[in-house]
């Protein structure tokens, strides 16, 4: 087990858009404090990641988007990503996601959460 | 105190320029290290928190790695320490009130005391005197930041 390896579970989606930017302030925050910080999406999470749907999720009302916390935590060097099944569940293919997503079965969750000291899921 | 595009920027501290981080020269090899106005700035101009991380404490951070994070509503990132060395203390006062840095970055609200593992050599490094606040206004002007 890797002490700098984080991985948060994102499973919270567009029907809930509050609890959709924290998680990504929270692996922006794990990256400035020099941890590797794995994000994985599963059940509605994956919704998030899907062409032009987080630049239509506001967590606050006239505030930011989730696209811009979204995109912090990519250009802070997060690695993205996705579930197969949860994409299969919404009917997603690979094209509908936005670039820099890798896409992974579920035994590479248990994999990463293996070499992680922490994994938060929200 | 230099104005630079409404940043101040004084003339006698040691800037890594790159990293909006200063560092101080104090008595017995140690530094004072901070974020500049700027940094202040481009944060979003009120901050949730500055943290320095409980574990960087008695250990040596190098040059340009995280020594503390910055948080606002809108942003989060690292304070990346100008020069490697120990770190000895955090500012106690910012866990109260992290905008100490933003109303007063160079006096209140410095960030972390260092006692430097190789100031003479890195001292060359950051940018100082009116030649620093030259070259931090070169990379303003490159990056069409202003604090006003």
């Amino acid at each position: 087990m890797a002490d700098d390896k984080v991985m948060i579970i994102m499973t919270s989606g567009p029907d809930t858009p509050h609890r959709c930017a924290t998680p990504f302030f929270f692996a922006s925050l794990a990256v400035a404090m020099e941890n590797e910080v794995t994000m994985f999406f599963t059940i509605d999470g994956t919704l998030l990641l899907k062409k032009g749907m987080a630049e239509t999720v506001y967590p606050k009302a006239g505030g930011k988007a989730v696209s811009g916390f979204l995109q912090d935590a990519m250009d802070a060097g997060v690695t993205f990503l996705a579930c197969t099944a949860s994409m299969e569940l919404h009917d997603l293919k690979e094209e509908d996601l936005i670039d820099g997503v890798k896409m992974v079965g579920g035994a590479t969750m248990w994999q990463v959460a293996e070499d992680c000291k922490t994994v938060l899921t929200f | 105190m230099a104005n630079v595009r409404g940043c101040n920027l004084p003339d006698d501290l040691y800037y890594l320029v790159e990293k909006h981080v200063w560092a101080k020269p104090m008595d017995g090899g140690i530094l004072r290290v901070g974020i500049t106005a700027v940094a202040a700035k481009l944060s979003g101009g009120k901050l949730a928190a500055i943290t320095v991380k409980a574990k960087n404490i008695g250990q040596e951070v190098m040059q340009g790695k995280s020594l503390a994070t910055i948080e606002s509503s809108k942003f989060v990132g690292p304070v990346p320490t100008p020069v490697t060395g120990v770190v000895l203390r955090a500012n106690e006062k910012l866990a109260t009130d992290p905008n100490l840095a933003v109303s007063d970055p160079y006096g209140e609200g410095w960030v972390a005391e260092i006692q430097a593992s190789n100031w003479d050599g890195e001292k060359g490094t950051l940018v100082t005197g009116a030649e620093g606040v030259a070259a931090y206004q070169a990379k303003l002007e490159a990056d069409n930041i202003t604090c006003s």
